[in-house]
């Protein structure tokens, strides 16, 4: 169940709003929106649930135009930040509604929601009311909730955004692993670079209401189109005028590379950061491994030079040549005449990893 | 949870205050009112209670509210509705025309309505007349003056209920397939539920005890517009029989008091039922 947003254009005024969105979310894959505060991630996603109505442009769920249809017709499920429990309901109550909603045969619903609370591992819980729960497990339940009507897609608002690290992390690795299992077409928004990139199959950047990059994370990782893309998406350092992942930068002894000064070391576990400061003044930082770092023999106040690694694939790309063209010669990664990267196309036959 | 309490010396002088204030106010005149409503034993009382002007007063008040009641809670719960969900023009002005009927004195409230409404020389009151609608002097009219009088009750208990429970859970059921019907009955009137039986009991005390508004456009015809309370202030201003009144009086406050007991028993088994329900 693909879904197809076409110039999708939702202005509010100051922030939130989206201009001008054009994206295809591959079908059976989890896309995650990636974004500031303020992007407009949240409204994309309510665009795609139907709660709220775009200014301008289309919107198609595996070929037929939703635009105009109301949310309850659409068949998605939707997952709030906040839950949305229905708290005078109990657990097996919530996750049954949809299908009531549907006027389903009581004994169809009593097995679906068995099921579903199974799935969610809640079964014990089925009868408690939402204010007895955890934050995990209402989140658990909301998921249960909205995937017992068997919906088209499913859409998550900052799914990890209220809990703490540690609940976050193992739900993060669940919902992976529950999407592994029935693989619906699931589009999750947060703000989190290192969750989208654990948890997604594509990423869908997004910057002041625009699409910046759409892809898989190593593309957009190893070839960002823009310096918005390569600073929100993991470290960067300005290396001769250009933004660079610090570990694409290599100290090597004086001489060689850009000449420059160590100023400080840190040592994180495995990860060494040379801090440096070169002769023109700019302070930079270089990620190493150890056994690199060790061989190299420095300490702060060596002198050393810096120099890009020799074989690396992550810079920064001319949008022009940030992705393969197809046979015709359209791009599949969008780019504008007006402004690059601004269609995001994700062509579910390039994705990496368990997808394929 | 370990907040010292404070010592019995500094205590006890804010208790007597409270409940001296209480006392004098509500106690010991109600107190009384019973006292001197039984002072001449249950037969006399009974008697007096069983007077066909008291029946037919408590069978009209009965009615009254018996309209007032729905119709306002329906009114309130959808301008409620109206009010914390859509931003329109016109919003807040629409938010105090809903208060003024008890910011101003009851009084007015009948007299406005017995200029629109009188059958010579109110604005509507020829018109109406003409197709044999009489409000003035009538059931009709007691009713409008009571749904007036009692008209924010609902919308005052349920509004601050209604912006504090949001919108996220009926987006919810939305995106979950219910329709307006289903998400109004499943989802809002249970979070609301008991800002609507507040509303409900205030909007009948209210009704059954209005007096000013009721007494201009009821005309106290006996026997066919006279409501509980104005069959009390008859007997005790025109008929001098101080037991009448002492005895409609006590019926009445029964029936306010009653209400709020069971809305007061209803809310502690609310609470013991679902004992975490925010």
């Amino acid at each position: 169940m693909s879904i197809s947003l076409d110039r999708v254009t939702k202005r509010f005024g100051v922030a939130f709003g989206v201009e001008d969105v054009t994206a295809e979310i591959p079908s059976g894959a989890l896309t995650a929106i990636l974004g500031p505060s303020g992007a407009g991630k949240s409204t994309l996603l309510r665009l795609i649930g139907g709660l709220l109505t775009p200014d301008a442009g289309r919107i198609s769920i595996d070929g037929e135009d939703v635009t105009d249809v109301d949310p309850r017709h659409r068949n998605i499920g939707f997952c709030f930040q906040s839950y949305a429990p229905f708290r005078h309901m109990t657990v097996a109550k919530n996750v049954g509604y949809g299908l009531r909603a549907r006027k389903r045969p009581r004994a169809e619903i009593a097995a679906r929601v068995t099921e579903m609370l199974e799935l969610v591992r809640l079964s014990d819980l089925a009868n408690r009311y939402p204010a007895q729960l955890s934050g995990g497990e209402l989140q658990r339940m909301a998921l249960a909730r909205a995937l017992a009507i068997e919906p088209r897609v499913l859409l998550l608002d900052e799914p990890f955004g209220a809990l703490d690290a540690q609940v976050r992390g193992e739900l993060r690795t669940w919902i992976k692993e529950l999407h592994d299992q029935i693989h619906v077409t699931t589009v999750l928004v947060t703000h989190d670079q290192n969750e989208a990139m654990e948890v997604a199959d594509c990423l869908l950047v997004l910057n002041d209401g625009r699409i910046e990059q759409a892809g898989t994370p190593t593309e957009l990782y190893d070839r960002p189109v823009s310096e918005f893309v390569l600073r929100f998406l993991g470290p960067s350092t300005t290396f001769e005028g250009t933004s660079v992942r610090p570990h694409d930068l290599v100290v090597v002894p004086a001489g060689g590379g850009t000449p420059a000064a160590v100023t400080e070391v840190a040592t994180l576990g495995f990860e060494i950061r040379v801090s440096l400061r070169l002769d023109d003044g700019t302070s930079i930082w270089v990620q190493s491994s150890r056994a690199e770092y060790d061989a190299l023999g420095v300490s702060v106040g060596d002198r050393v030079g810096v120099q890009r690694r020799p074989g690396v694939s992550s810079h920064l790309v001319p949008p022009a040549a940030a992705a393969p063209t197809e046979p015709d010669g359209a791009p599949v990664f969008g780019v504008d005449e007006q402004r690059p990267g601004e269609r995001g196309v994700i062509d579910a036959a390039n994705l990496t990893g368990r997808q394929s | 949870m370990s907040v010292a309490a404070p010592s019995a010396s500094r205590r006890w002088p804010l208790r007597i205050v409270v409940l001296g204030y209480l006392a004098a106010l509500v106690g010991l005149p109600v107190v009384y009112l019973f006292v001197k409503a039984f002072s001449s034993g249950f037969g006399a009382f009974w008697h007096e209670v069983s007077q066909p002007g008291s029946v037919g007063a408590l069978e009209l008040s009965a009615k009254i509210a018996a309209v007032v009641v729905p119709v306002n809670t329906i009114v309130g719960v959808a301008a409620a509705l109206l009010l914390a969900r859509r931003r329109f023009v016109g919003r807040r002005f629409l938010d105090l025309t809903f208060d003024v009927p008890i910011a101003v004195s009851p009084i007015i409230v009948g007299v406005a309505l017995f200029f629109a409404y009188a059958e010579r020389i109110g604005w509507f009151g020829p018109w109406l007349l003409h197709r044999g609608i009489m409000v003035i002097f009538s059931p009709l009219g007691i009713a409008l003056a009571s749904m007036a009088v009692s008209l924010p009750y609902v919308l005052r208990s349920v509004l601050p209920v209604l912006i504090e429970v949001g919108e996220v859970q009926e987006s919810a059921a939305r995106t979950l397939g219910a329709g307006p019907w289903r998400r109004f009955f499943t989802i809002t009137l249970p979070a609301i539920r008991w800002g609507v039986l507040y509303g409900v009991t205030l909007t009948l005390a209210r009704t059954l005890g209005e007096f000013g508004a009721v007494l201009i456009v009821s005309g106290n015809i006996q026997g066919k517009t006279q409501t509980l309370p104005i069959y009390i202030y008859d007997a005790w201003d025109q008929n001098y029989d101080a037991l009448a009144s002492y005895a409609g009086a006590v019926v009445l406050a029964l029936i306010s008091i009653t209400a709020l007991v069971v809305l007061s028993i209803l809310r502690g088994r609310e609470r013991k039922l679902h004992v975490n329900i925010a």
